[in-house]
């Protein structure tokens, strides 16, 4: 019986219920059709999966990754096998790229404001128009000779897209300020002053006995969190006897949970502790003499015996003397530091007591400790992203204020919601005449540009990356587009094009010579290629150039595992003098907590709230999601008659924030730990109006030596609001504490494993 | 039996990531979990990370398991479904076929690991974001169960790769892409999946488990047991579990316990 | 009956819910009841569509199977190049048609319809005849492995495989369905070649 859906439909008489119940239950049009395309090349075969090698750029160390692309469409991504930083694996926020990428809140094209500035009130306009535009403001520069007031501000960029925009700024004459929220820049000065090295070494996680951490969250965000997690693994059930890692910080954060044993500090007093490590090291003869006494210079650092500073640092002092004990008789030891031990106003001193216990047992230089990283290969490209201490982002603010900034163009980062409110940059953002942004979102700082020129997404576009930290070797990394630009541009109106392009093309425009290798970016990539190419060594062997940059692309970099560092810094440096830390405001009268923020698992900083699945990523420790909490310590919650989603009202000296309260067992009772990334004002659906951005209430403190900002110095007092909201998490009921009677852990003594 | 596909899961490695949480819902089509579906405990997550807190400030501790359909061979959701939309296939996987269930969430019921999950609205992504969903998965409706397949669409198409190139699905060669997404993300090598017919066997039949373990999963779990051949929480030296053995579900997920030395190991604090 | 005799009385309170409570319940049976037939026999009749049953359904341009295979001998894997790898055998490209058509058929007022496509840059929506739901991971290449595996002598090459389900489609004016494709035309050739019956062969 030849019967069609259609024929059918219309023997019921096409009843209204019918027709709905059709609709609901029937074909989609689509499928009834097949599609011969125009062409069909052999990566675009229906059904048949590529896998392309990238670099994935949504953090500042980018993983290797590979791509499954069907159909031309990103599917699926999964770590390189191949890359040395993280050998196959990746992280959470790596496989929601693709959600960047196929975001429905991107921008398609160039927008021109239409409205007041921040009132998101945008037009569509040509890449014409939008070039001809910025060209002009640039050119009026020129002409006024007032190329200073020209800022680019982008994220700390490496690689040849880091060469393309220095150059740019150079030749210019403006300025260049790479952003980040989260500043490296005392972990920087800390390794500098420490090791002598302008990059970061590399932690030999795998082959190591015993880690020291203070505040770095490393196994979660901290710096290169995936690489080192690959160690992590391998530390704990790898071939050789199982490591034991013990971590200091001043809240519960995820790596102190994966901890054999945390030890909670008063905030910013981990280089203290450092020194009374030390000191125990010496006086017991634990420690290398000859580095000892370079450190030194003979002082048995008595007044940081742990007697002495127990009380100061809220650690007691046979906790003290026992964690120098087992780190001296763990080597291979590393102690590392970073996160919250370095952004407080003693954060330099901090790191560079914490770095230098690596003299102290002898691991600097060798396995199982601290590997430093050749220089790269390429020497056109910088070695280090550079990055902007807080201290010129305040001199920024002020000549924002006095009308000397003309121009301001942003990339990759979003100063106006990850810098402290107090700093009043969106007021002074009223003074600059000009804001163009890159982003292919609306983000805070889009909100407030006057022009946008969207890049493409990661996975669009071209570029390269001199990973720091490196893998202990030589390591450029490249990244390819893997799927054709999803706004191509059709005509003149929409479109994404690849940032560097655009400067290339402005640079043109305005008849800069960069005296670059290459019309393009991709030639410049190229060129860069051939530079690894001429080297004749490697981890890529070809013929011919076109053959070793196709083996280059489909590796995902150029590596040499025989190009590593020559040799360790001479001699120890001094330490340094010991500092302690101030806080805002200084007396912890009426702002009794100490806030302490911290980098998201899924959303980082900020970076990632426009990403469901990230948004929807829980918290490891709360398994908490989408809004903002505050882990408050569960003795206090009581206290205070607080249960789970009171809203509570947390203010500093500059500002205040509503957030729902987390009574915790982990977290120490004079401290309020809350995540960052959540509190945009733009964004698009899955961003905007969510959660309270903890990073606008911070205290402009800094350490004063590098004018890093010192983000856990803020104190808070605490108000409960009468409202109550269902923190969204994944588990059900509140902080249940069993006792592990089924002995479902395995309790071992030092001999067993 | 053709394969018997289990996982080793090593709880001292797990760090509580997320990793694998995210992958899953990237391979497997999964439904995005808006905040309204975690206030109504109606989130799906294949595989979660589960945390446990044992103790209270300054003593406390969390520790991570991820948690993911056991593939029980003798499992409490099969024989209650009144449609036989689950079942035990050949390959020792606990399957779910979308076209039959009707949603009576009767399994679910029955599922003491609770990692069965149901759609109660119909799922929905913006247009744009479709184009990232997984052509090798069916992209279920409301009204429909649905759980951790052990991505039985790689163990397919790998089974024909391994046809086509004359080989076998357990060969090494394959092994990158036979994995469940989980475990290719996983940073610290958490979990392991393979063919655990030689390990899985002896155990459900409590016999002595074989001198070599075919695949690397089973190699894993034999170096961790002591030879009794039983998988018990109490035998000497061994790490290796399954959860809620008492029930008798003969899951296939195997973990291994994780270490923690005794505090005044570590920083000789009493 | 003596008129005169009935007395109406009306229905007591009670009575009047009674009843308007078994008509609205009746009514409401009976519409649920025609809707649930409705529903059912439709979804029997209308799914999968079964629109390629008679003739063929028209296509964008007349393309003759007949011509092409018959008079040329060209092979089913010449255009549907992937069968006998991947899971979908593909519909070729344009660019494959113009391979030829840039110089064959001049006059023919289909061949002036490819030209115009492939001059505009566009690919030809094509009328689907062979559907099976998305709920169903069909995969040509394991079809066409086994049969050539399973008889070399019947099934030489892949293209010997084509028409077991698809019929003589060299023969076809126009292409049309002739085997039902439904699941138990599925599951019988399965069961009769020992091919492997197993829910999530297909299903997963």
């Amino acid at each position: 019986m030849a019967l069609t859906r259609r024929q059918f439909l219309g023997m019921t008489g096409g009843s209204a219920t019918a027709a709905v119940l059709f609709a609901a239950c029937g074909v989609p049009e689509k499928e009834l059709l097949v599609q011969a395309p125009f062409e069909m090349p052999e990566d675009l075969v229906s059904g048949r999966d590529a896998w392309y090698a990238t670099l994935c750029r949504q953090c500042a160390t980018s993983e290797g990754v590979v791509i499954r692309v069907m159909e031309g469409r990103a599917k699926k991504v999964e770590g390189n096998i191949d890359y040395p930083l993280n050998q196959g694996r990746h992280s959470a926020r790596c496989e929601a790229g693709l959600q960047a990428l196929y975001n429905p809140d991107r921008i398609r094209g160039p927008l021109l404001r239409a409205g007041e500035r921040g009132s998101s009130q945008f037009e569509e306009i040509s890449w014409t128009d939008a070039l001809g535009r910025l060209t002009f403001q640039l050119e009026e520069l020129q002409r006024r000779r007032a190329q200073k007031s020209m800022v680019l501000i982008t994220n700390p960029v490496g690689g040849h897209l880091g060469m393309v925009a220095e150059r740019f700024v150079e030749r210019f004459r403006g300025r260049f300020m790479p952003y980040e929220s989260i500043e490296r820049t005392n972990l920087r000065a800390a390794i500098k002053q420490v090791f002598g090295q302008d990059r970061m070494p590399d932690f030999d996680i795998e082959r190591a006995n015993f880690i020291l951490s203070f505040g770095a969250d490393f196994l979660n965000t901290w710096v290169s969190p995936v690489r080192y997690a690959r160690g992590f693994g391998e530390f704990r059930q790898g071939d050789r006897p199982r490591g034991t890692m013990v971590h200091v910080d001043s809240r519960f954060s995820m790596t102190g949970a994966n901890a054999d044993d945390r030890i909670f500090v008063k905030p910013g007093m981990e280089g203290i502790l450092a020194l009374s490590i030390a000191h125990v090291l010496i006086k017991d003869g634990l420690a290398d003499t000859a580095a000892a006494e370079a450190l030194t210079g003979g002082d048995t650092l008595e007044e940081f015996a742990p007697e002495a500073i127990a009380q100061k640092i809220g650690v007691a002092a046979e906790k003290v003397s026992g964690l120098a004990h087992a780190f001296a008789g763990g080597r291979p030891a590393i102690a590392l530091g970073g996160g919250s031990a370095a952004a407080h106003t003693n954060g330099l001193f901090n790191l560079t007591a914490i770095y230098s216990l690596n003299y102290l047992v002898g691991s600097v230089g060798q396995e199982g400790g601290i590997v430093f990283n050749p220089a790269s290969p390429l020497d056109d490209i910088p070695s280090v992203p550079a990055v902007t201490a807080f201290g010129e982002w305040q001199e920024l603010a002020n000549d924002m204020r006095s009308g000397d900034v003309g121009v301001m163009m942003v990339r990759g980062a979003d100063p106006f919601y990850g810098l402290p409110a107090s700093l009043g940059f969106r007021e002074a953002s009223y003074d600059v005449p000009f804001i163009f942004s890159f982003s292919n979102f609306m983000d805070d700082t889009t909100a407030m540009a006057d022009l946008v020129l969207p890049e493409h997404n990661y996975l669009e576009d071209w570029g390269s990356d001199s990973p720091d930290p490196g893998p202990g070797y030589e390591l450029v990394g490249f990244q390819q587009p893997v799927v054709r630009p999803f706004f191509e541009s059709r005509g003149e109106h929409l479109g994404t094009r690849g940032f560097a392009d655009v400067l290339l093309a402005i640079a043109g425009e305005l008849d800069l010579e960069l005296d670059l290798p290459g019309e393009t970016f991709k030639d410049i990539l190229q060129a860069g290629a051939l530079k690894l190419f001429e080297l004749k060594r490697g981890s890529v062997r070809a013929g011919d150039f076109r053959a070793f940059w196709n083996g280059v692309l489909q590796r995902g970099g150029w590596w040499d595992v025989s190009a590593r560092s020559t040799g360790p810094a001479a001699t120890p440096p001094k330490l340094p003098q010991a500092e302690e830390p101030r806080f805002d405001p200084v007396s912890a009268d009426r702002f009794d907590f100490h806030l302490v923020p911290f980098s998201s698992v899924g959303i980082s900083e900020g970076q990632g709230a426009h990403l469901p699945w990230m948004q929807a990523t829980p918290d490891p420790i709360t398994t908490a999601t989408w809004l903002t909490w505050v882990e408050i310590n569960l003795k206090v919650a009581e206290r205070l008659e607080l249960r789970e989603g009171d809203v509570v009202r947390l203010s500093s000296t500059r500002g205040s924030i509503d957030v729902l309260a987390y009574p915790h067992p982990g977290v120490p009772p004079d401290v309020l730990a809350i995540p960052m990334g959540q509190g945009h004002v733009a964004g698009g659906r899955y961003a905007e109006g969510r959660g309270a951005n903890v990073l606008s209430i911070l205290a402009t403190l800094t350490d004063e030596k590098t004018g890093a900002l010192a983000w856990a110095a803020t104190r808070v007092r605490l108000e409960k609001l009468d409202r109550w909201v269902r923190l969204p998490k994944f588990e059900n009921s509140g902080a249940d504490l069993p006792e592990d009677d089924e002995q479902l852990v395995l309790q071992v003594t030092r001999d067993d494993t | 039996m053709a394969e018997s596909w289990g996982m080793v899961i090593d709880l001292d490695k797990c760090i509580g990531c997320q990793a694998c949480v995210v992958a899953c819902q990237s391979e497997n089509n999964i439904p995005i979990n808006e905040e309204a579906r975690f206030n109504e405990r109606r989130a799906i997550e294949w595989i979660r990370v589960e945390r446990y807190w044992e103790g209270e400030f300054p003593d406390a501790k969390a520790r991570f398991i991820p948690i993911l359909c056991q593939h029980c061979a003798d499992a409490p959701c099969e024989p209650v479904c009144p449609v036989y939309a689950t079942y035990h296939n050949d390959e020792g996987l606990n399957v779910q076929v979308y076209n039959r269930c009707i949603g009576t969430r009767f399994c679910a019921n029955g599922c003491p690991y609770q990692v069965r999950f149901f759609n109660f609205w119909e799922p929905e992504w913006p247009e744009s974001l479709k184009n990232q969903l997984n052509p090798d998965v069916t992209v279920r409706s409301r009204g429909i169960m649905e759980k951790c397949t052990f991505c039985i669409q790689r163990i397919r198409r790998t089974g024909r790769d391994a046809a086509q190139a004359n080989g076998d699905v357990t060969d090494e060669e394959f092994q990158r892409t036979l994995n469940p997404a989980c475990v290719n993300a996983c940073p610290t090598q958490t979990l392991e999946f393979g063919d655990l017919l030689d390990v899985l066997t002896p155990l459900r039949e409590g016999t002595r488990l074989p001198k070599e373990p075919k695949s690397r999963a089973g190699a894993k779990i034999k170096k961790e047991l002591e030879s009794e051949g039983g998988i018990g929480v109490r035998e000497p030296g061994g790490r290796g579990y399954r959860l809620l053995e008492d029930l008798g579900t003969n899951p296939s997920v195997i973990y291994l316990r994780k270490v923690e030395p005794k505090v005044e190991q570590t920083t000789g604090h009493d | 009956m003596i008129p005169g005799d009935f007395q109406y009385r009306k229905p007591s309170g009670k009575k009047i819910i009674l009843i308007a409570a078994t008509g609205i319940g009746g009514v409401a049976g009976l519409v649920v009841t025609a809707l649930i037939v409705t529903y059912v026999i439709s979804a029997w009749i209308g799914r999968p569509v079964i629109f390629g049953f008679d003739d063929g359904p028209e296509q964008p341009i007349a393309f003759p199977h007949t011509t092409h295979v018959e008079q040329l001998g060209l092979d089913c894997t010449f255009c549907h190049r992937t069968v006998a790898e991947e899971p979908v055998a593909t519909i070729p490209a344009v660019g494959l048609c113009m391979t030829c058509h840039l110089v064959v058929g001049d006059g023919n007022p289909e061949v002036e319809k490819l030209r115009d496509y492939f001059a505009a840059g566009e690919s030809i929506d094509w009328v689907r005849v062979h559907r099976v739901p998305d709920h169903v991971h069909f995969v040509h290449e394991a079809h066409i492995r086994f049969f050539t595996a399973a008889d070399p002598a019947k099934f030489p090459m892949a293209s010997a495989v084509c028409s077991t389900c698809h019929g003589d489609v060299g023969s076809m004016e126009r292409v049309r369905q002739v085997r039902s494709l439904k699941m138990s035309d599925c599951v019988d050739c399965h069961r009769d070649n020992g091919a492997p019956t197993d829910c999530t062969t297909c299903h997963y």
